[in-house]
């Protein structure tokens, strides 16, 4: 689905923030792309959206080369979701600002009302479509802004610290319409330095430092290789923390959440003397 | 701040005197010889404060402009003895003596008045401006907080446009066409995320500032401005200068 070969980008300043990066994501996962300030996240991204084109190497977008593509082309393949919704919210109502963005691909009437109905179904926002987006909270804006991508018909959804501003409840919601997405079958790329966010939804890592792509695999990998980490700036997710050294001495597989921390220790004590006192349930 | 010369020594208004005279001359010389004159006055003390080099490329645009300003004016006048016609045929595009002469001392005279700006910039501390405005002009603090303010808020400005732009674009927006009328509407997507976010921040802004005590009493300064001997005389010679000026 996407697709880097030798990637490799240099500022006009003659700054090089990507170093021949090469990775493959495949129709369907969820991938996390990590890593501080300045890593390199942000130059990658905006070769996504065809905002800057590689220096040397190419990137792939489903067949389409970013290089060559058109906007409006790359827009129909990958939808952005942006830190900051005001950005791009400039309609008086939610369902037009939802509609901007299937209008500019040359749709008309009832298939972009379908559009917009389905796009503010799967956000929670039908009963919002006549509000004005600048009255709706920070949330609710948020998630104008990731319908108005998704009545675009992206395959694959890319998430720039979609959850910074917000409040846990707020970054849940978001999170777990995310996830519904993502059970439907969108690729989607989390841009994040939320460690537990990454250890909650993504299925795979990319680990950027100093432009380089240093690590990428399964997160049970990435997260063992604290030396890795390290080097990117990056600390491993509470849970990780606290289970290393029974994970090095094989007592408990690799875990992600507290939630899987709870049933692993759950199965090792079974049996155990007390155990059901100890843990409820 | 680059090399430091006896220019950027000067108190800001100093130069802001300099710069007054220079715009009085310009208006009271006729010929263009001593607009010409005047104008390499100017260059002449650009080069003395080391700063001719870094102001070149301002100077070059100011040039570019008085020349289209000069292309747009000689045009219109008919008095004189026509010198040539563009279009001789239709009779449109005549060029009379008079016309290039008077365009001539318009297009100087723009050029020296102008050229003062920038060779003042080059060598005045953006604070030290408003500091000698508030303290030596009584300008209340407010007014010249305000306006170096807008001037800061710029690159922040072209980083939000930055960010609008590429939000607009992952929504298809195509912002690439030529066509005039596409890209007047193009505009709107732009501005109006734009304008939202500034004023958000101004707020934020008008916020942090009353938070830090914003006009609560009497201000200091972290550097003192002087006016020192060589301003008084650099003061005097240059209103010296625009008197005679004015009186030849």
């Amino acid at each position: 689905m996407i697709r880097a070969e030798n990637l490799s980008f240099t500022y006009p300043n003659g700054l090089q923030a990507l170093k021949d990066i090469s990775f493959h994501i495949k129709k369907g996962e969820f991938a996390a792309i990590i890593g501080r300030n300045g890593s390199g996240k942000t130059t990658l991204l905006k070769h996504f959206n065809g905002l800057l084109k590689p220096t040397s190497g190419r990137l792939l977008i489903a067949g389409l080369d970013t290089a060559r593509a058109r906007t409006a082309e790359l827009a129909r393949k990958v939808g952005f979701l942006f830190q900051n919704p005001d950005h791009q919210i400039f309609l008086p109502t939610v369902a037009q600002e939802i509609a901007f963005g299937p209008r500019n691909l040359g749709l008309k009437g009832r298939e972009i009302e379908r559009r917009v109905a389905e796009a503010a179904a799967q956000v929670g926002l039908t009963e919002y479509l006549d509000a004005s987006p600048w009255k709706l909270g920070k949330g609710l804006r948020q998630r104008v802004a990731l319908a108005s991508v998704l009545a675009m018909g992206p395959d694959i959804l890319v998430l720039d610290e979609p959850t910074t501003g917000q409040d846990y409840r707020q970054a849940r919601e978001i999170m777990a319409i995310t996830k519904a997405l993502h059970r439907k079958g969108h690729t989607i790329i989390l841009v994040t330095h939320d460690m537990e966010l990454v250890a909650r939804y993504a299925e795979k890592a990319l680990v950027l430092g100093g432009g380089r792509l240093l690590l990428q695999g399964p997160l049970t990998e990435v997260f063992s290789r604290d030396d890795v980490l390290a080097e990117a700036g990056l600390l491993p997710p509470a849970v990780l923390r606290l289970t290393a050294p029974y994970r090095k001495a094989g007592l408990i597989p690799g875990v992600l959440t507290p939630e899987d921390l709870f049933r692993e220790v759950c199965t090792i004590l079974r049996g155990e003397d007390h155990a059901a006192r100890i843990l409820p349930a | 701040m680059p090399p430091a010369s006896f220019l950027h020594n000067l108190h800001p208004l100093t130069k802001v005197v300099w710069s007054l005279a220079v715009v009085t001359a310009a208006f009271f010389l006729q010929g263009p010889l001593p607009l010409l004159l005047l104008w390499a006055s100017v260059l002449a003390v650009a080069g003395a404060g080391k700063v001719l080099r870094q102001v070149l490329p301002a100077l070059k645009g100011l040039a570019l402009l008085a020349g289209l300003f000069f292309l747009f004016q000689v045009f219109l006048i008919r008095e004189g003895n026509t010198v040539f016609t563009l279009f001789p045929a239709k009779g449109i595009g005549q060029v009379t003596d008079v016309g290039l002469y008077a365009c001539t001392v318009l297009a100087l005279r723009m050029l020296a008045m102008t050229s003062t700006i920038p060779v003042l910039l080059a060598t005045t501390n953006p604070k030290d401006m408003v500091v000698a405005f508030v303290e030596k002009l009584k300008v209340p603090y407010l007014y010249a907080f305000m306006l170096v303010t807008s001037l800061r808020f710029i690159p922040i400005l072209q980083e939000q446009l930055d960010l609008v732009l590429q939000a607009q674009r992952a929504r298809g927006r195509d912002l690439e066409g030529r066509n005039f009328i596409k890209r007047v509407k193009a505009v709107v997507p732009l501005a109006l995320p734009l304008l939202l976010v500034s004023i958000r921040r101004s707020r934020t802004l008008a916020i942090s500032l009353e938070t830090r005590g914003f006009g609560s009493g009497p201000r200091t300064h972290l550097r003192p401005l002087a006016f020192r001997p060589a301003d008084i005389a650099a003061t005097a010679a240059c209103l010296l200068l625009a008197f005679l000026v004015i009186l030849l």
